[in-house]
């Protein structure tokens, strides 16, 4: 359990005599703090999962190896996909949604605190819940994408799959209350004069991304629930023997699938969105627009799944269709490639380590990009899909695209989260074999793929052309795994000896640099009173907005929040000498997630033999859960 | 600023590593390219690509050039010009909207027109070919010849072969790089895929693969496919449709069908795959295999519960592959090791620990089967036994 443990070293910063001991942070509903926790925990995940590409490239590191057997490099890959996706990745982002979206809108907490808290602990237990077997080579085998019917009792008997199913619907539920809680907290509680269209664009990106996860998710619960009750109940959704249709799957799993993809990458987006006006000391280029594809990209991502099965033969017409709808998607993220690029034209661009990571995120999303629009063609896609090239290709845009956009953003608010800066020699050296390391790894997989390489094979013979690409890519994995070291050491390190940022050290323009850092519990003082895209910038350097629209709110929104002008905090009180009303801490998320985690994981013994214990856990833990959820009702916020 | 150089200088090297690799995709060092254009279906797939690569290469460098050019020019320096505010620019941002529309548009054209070309129906006088994936094996059915063969298939060139795609199992995916895209074997469905191999091509061997994610052995299932003269498929063929005659009878003068010949396979087509270590076998036993011996002790072995030998009334199992002519492959094992006295007799002594995960069982007596967990004692066979077993199924060509 050090992901619950390792944080309480973190808030040594906490200056302002508020609680830091462990049962402060169980028992948290502080939006930063449960930011850090996912921080931590997701970034344990990020090495778990970074540690399992290392066993898999030792694997292939050249023809006919036996490092790990057919069985263990199968349950490697699989965990590995379904660990970047949904243990490091999109808590990464969760990470920032929860730390940021309060601040860069002027509000004290998320909307609904203790909902914030209870998605964290379902993500952590479901995120145990998932990883642990593979401790006992039981872990999941099937591939992050699970295809029907190999996930079926038929074909996969064991215990594996039952970790899988169970663990994505526990995540699954995280995702959708904390999708829930920041949709309504940016509708509802943006400071006065912070209109939608002065949101910053990281608040934006989120924005969208909340939306997909609502419409997404729905989808992939339906496919899960429908194995769970096939391998748990014996219904036949997926029994091929029964009839089924194996297509069923693949279209629930990728109309959940593609968006999932948005939403990986639409948080990174919004962060570099962040960091390269700032260092560039020049607004975003062309905001509306780059607020209209974000949505135009989340929009037109539930349109395109089928691009994902393009080999199951749907026929030529919905081929044609899906490819062109494909290829629209196109159109709004290279207009937010060029709108990067014109945005630091003309600009003063210092090269610290978060804007090197933001700029190779431009560089390298861009090739992702572009191999994705080669497979939007059904015909190419049909030489390329299940091959390396598609590996080379989407880590291109999950690892150039997500990562790259993360680790520009960890850099850029690590000062803000910790009151510390991390250091930019180590930085530089993180960055510099991140970069070179990523690409060694990647960027020969498109050879190996176009050269006849299939993917998700734990070996393959010699001869076939492929030697030399595989130890490339196996040499750049040892590289990237030095640079990850590097990281740890400047993040462990900054967090105590770091230079001290005070509340504004890049000179950026949005509302969070406006308070100390780390920011007090209870965030503004007082509320500022929005009247521009950079309020900050308006205070400081006026010249740097006087293009773009400034207005007011009206007096009585402004008087209603008693709301004052945009100003620089720089006093430290605790709440209660400022009168600011602070929700209660509580364990009661906690202990609900628990109870729920433990009715889902009563079904473990069902297909053990055990339907005695399957009905007390499950039965007695949603009675637990019933009970805790009106204890938390009946209980006031504040 | 060496910083900044090098970081200048890696697209750059990418691009070049790129071309340097590209100029090299189509010679024999890569056996399994998707460059090669022998037949229609890579043909059209491969113009398709080249135009993909085309403007792929040409938005690239246009992209990157502009961001290089943009950190360069711009970074902040000492006594530099300060940061020009602009918030954007409305005809500049039509124009890179449009731009990269005009590009889809011209990709998008001839992308329809290769989907329909590809997937119209295969043209009339094709040879049809049911292939039915197991796991980890391919079934090749050419129902208007009567033939029932596994994971070797023989095609004429000159001729289009269209390929009808089941999966008795999981989902599985058929794919010969050298000679088009792939498609999906799924369950309770039937899907489609033909290609004509060019009638200039010399009598080849190719690899192809599994390319849907399908358990353990997934990577152990390959195709070895024969492009061949017509004449030498006539000649397979129709040898392939009989019977197996065994013993040999003198009065048998029917000339033995064609194979293709295993000293001509190409490197890349002979498997190379290590035999595992722990599993050992006595290959003196092989030269006193006994073929007569072999036929009854195939059935003491319970072979013929899963495989069909036609010809041998007893052998009529469908679970695994038909043995028919199994003498006459190049390789076992859906294309894992040569089909080879050695190999195949390791392969029937524990065939779960050549190959993780397979369905056939342990017969080797005393063996420990790694699926059941447990040390195989019903219905095994003895190294002598095992030997004699080899020369029967040797001697089925």
């Amino acid at each position: 359990m050090a992901s619950i443990a390792a944080p309480t070293s973190a808030t040594s910063a906490y200056a302002s005599g508020e609680d830091t001991g462990i049962w402060s942070w169980i028992t948290t509903v502080d939006h930063k703090r449960i930011g850090t926790l996912y921080l931590w925990t997701a970034l344990t995940f990020f090495l778990i999962g970074g540690f399992e590409a290392v066993l898999i490239r030792t694997q292939l590191m050249r023809p006919n190896m036996g490092f790990v057997s057919a069985d263990t490099y199968n349950q490697l890959f699989t965990m590995h996909g379904t660990t970047m996706v949904f243990l490091a990745i999109m808590p990464l982002s969760a990470a920032f949604f929860n730390f940021l979206i309060p601040l860069q809108i002027g509000a004290r907490d998320v909307a609904f605190p203790r909902l914030n808290a209870f998605s964290y602990w379902v993500y952590l237990l479901g995120g145990i819940f998932i990883t642990l077997p593979i401790l006992f080579k039981v872990a999941p085998d099937a591939g992050w994408f699970g295809y029907a019917p190999l996930t079926t009792t038929q074909f996969a008997p064991g215990m594996n799959i039952d970790f899988w199913v169970l663990g994505l619907q526990i995540l699954g539920i995280s995702s959708l209350a904390a999708a829930f809680n920041f949709i309504t907290t940016i509708i509802n509680m943006r400071a006065p004069g912070m209109t939608l269209m002065r949101m910053p664009m990281f608040t934006w990106m989120s924005f969208v991304v909340q939306f997909l996860l609502v419409l997404a998710f729905p989808p992939i619960t339906i496919a899960l629930f429908f194995l769970l009750m096939d391998r748990f109940f014996g219904t036949t959704f997926y029994a091929i023997a029964a009839g089924a249709d194996p297509l069923l799957w693949q279209h629930l799993f990728w109309v959940f699938g593609h968006p999932e993809v948005y939403i990986l990458i639409l948080p990174a987006f919004g962060l570099v969105s962040e960091v390269l006006p700032t260092f560039s000391k020049k607004p975003l280029f062309g905001y509306n627009v780059m607020v209209y594809s974000g949505i135009m990209i989340g929009f037109l991502g539930f349109g395109v799944w089928a691009h994902h099965m393009f080999a199951v033969g749907m026929g030529a017409v919905a081929d044609s269709i899906f490819s062109m709808m494909t290829m629209l998607i196109a159109i709004p993220t290279g207009v937010k490639i060029f709108n990067w690029i014109a945005t630091m034209w003309a600009g003063e661009i210092r090269f610290t380590v978060p804007m090197k990571f933001a700029i190779s995120l431009i560089a390298m999303f861009t090739i992702g990009g572009i191999s994705g629009v080669m497979h939007s063609s059904p015909p190419a896609d049909l030489q390329q899909t299940d091959t390396y090239f598609i590996v080379a290709h989407f880590h291109y845009v999950l690892f150039g695209g997500s990562i790259m956009g993360i680790f520009a953003g960890i850099y850029h608010y690590f000062p803000k989260m910790t009151g510390r800066l991390m250091d930019e020699r180590i930085g530089n050296w993180h960055f510099w074999l991140t970069f070179i390391g990523f690409n060694l790894t990647f960027f020969p997989m498109h050879f190996a793929g176009m050269l006849g390489m299939p993917r998700r094979v734990y070996t393959y013979d010699a001869g076939q052309g492929w030697d030399a690409f595989n130890m490339m890519s196996t040499v750049g994995t040892y590289i990237l795994f030095v640079a990850t070291i590097f990281f740890i050491w400047n993040f462990l390190r900054s967090r105590t000896r770091g230079a001290v940022a005070g509340n504004d050290p890049w000179g950026a323009g949005t509302l969070e640099w406006s308070i100390p850092s780390p920011p007090p519990e209870y965030n503004f003082a007082q509320i500022p009173e929005v009247s521009s895209r950079y309020p900050l910038w308006d205070l400081k350097d006026p010249a740097k907005t006087a293009g773009i629209e400034h207005s007011h709110a009206d007096l009585m929104t402004i008087t209603d929040a008693h709301a004052v002008p945009v100003h620089e905090e720089t006093e430290r009180k605790t709440a209660k000498e400022l009168g600011i009303p602070m929700p209660f801490p509580t364990a009661k998320p906690l202990v609900a997630a628990l109870t729920m985690f433990l009715m889902f994981s009563g079904l473990l013994f069902l297909r053990n033999g055990m339907p005695t214990v399957f009905l007390i856990v499950t039965i007695g833990g949603a009675a637990a859960f019933i009970a805790t959820l009106y204890a938390w009702l009946t209980s006031p916020l504040e | 600023m060496s910083m900044l150089r090098l970081r200048q200088a890696a697209p750059a090297l990418l691009v070049a590593a790129c071309l340097v690799a590209l100029s090299a995709c189509g010679g024999t060092e890569y056996p399994n390219s998707t460059f090669i254009r022998n037949t229609d279906l890579n043909t059209a797939t491969d113009e398709l690509w080249d135009l993909l690569l085309f403007w792929g290469t040409i938005v690239f460098v246009v992209v990157e050039a502009a961001l290089i050019i943009t950190i360069i020019r711009f970074r902040k320096r000492p006594g530099g010009p300060a940061a020009r505010q602009i918030h954007g620019n409305a005809a500049l941002e039509i124009a890179w909207t449009a731009i990269p529309a005009v590009i889809l548009v011209l990709i998008a054209v001839p992308t329809v027109r290769t989907i329909f070309q590809t997937q119209a129906p295969a043209p009339a006088g094709s040879i049809r070919i049911e292939v039915i994936g197991h796991q980890w094996w391919w079934e090749f059915r050419y129902p208007d010849l009567g033939i029932t063969t596994a994971n070797e298939l023989y095609i004429p060139v000159g001729r289009t072969a269209s390929f009808e795609l089941t999966s008795k199992d999981v989902l599985h995916a058929f794919w010969i790089p050298a000679m088009g895209g792939k498609r999906d074997l799924i369950t309770n469905k039937k899907n489609y895929i033909w290609f004509t191999p060019d009638s200039s091509l010399g009598s080849n061997a190719y690899n192809g693969f599994c390319t849907e994610y399908c358990g353990s052995s997934h990577a152990n299932m390959r195709i070895r496919l024969y492009a061949v003269q017509p004449d030498e498929f006539e000649s397979w063929a129709r040898h392939q449709a009989r019977p197996a005659v065994f013993p040999a009878a003198a009065t048998d003068t029917a000339p033995a069908g064609y194979s293709f010949p295993i000293d001509r396979l190409p490197v890349h087509v002979a498997p190379q795959t290590p035999i595992p270590a722990g599993l050992t076998y006595d290959d003196d036993l092989l030269a006193q295999g006994d073929a007569t011996r072999g036929a009854t002790a195939f059935l003491a072995g319970q072979c013929y519960t899963c495989h069909t030998v036609a010809g041998n009334p007893n052998a009529i199992g469908v679970i695994g592959p038909n043995l028919t002519h199994i003498g006459s492959r190049n390789t076992i094992a859906s294309g894992l090791f040569p089909n080879d006295a050695p190999h195949m007799a390791r392969w029937i002594k524990n065939a779960r620990v050549m190959k993780p995960g397979v369905l056939m069982t342990t017969i080797g007596k005393g063996e420990y089967d790694p699926i059941l967990k447990r040390t195989a004692t019903q219905g095994t066979l003895t190294d002598q036994q095992i030997a004699d077993v080899v020369a029967y199924l040797m001697a089925l060509k």
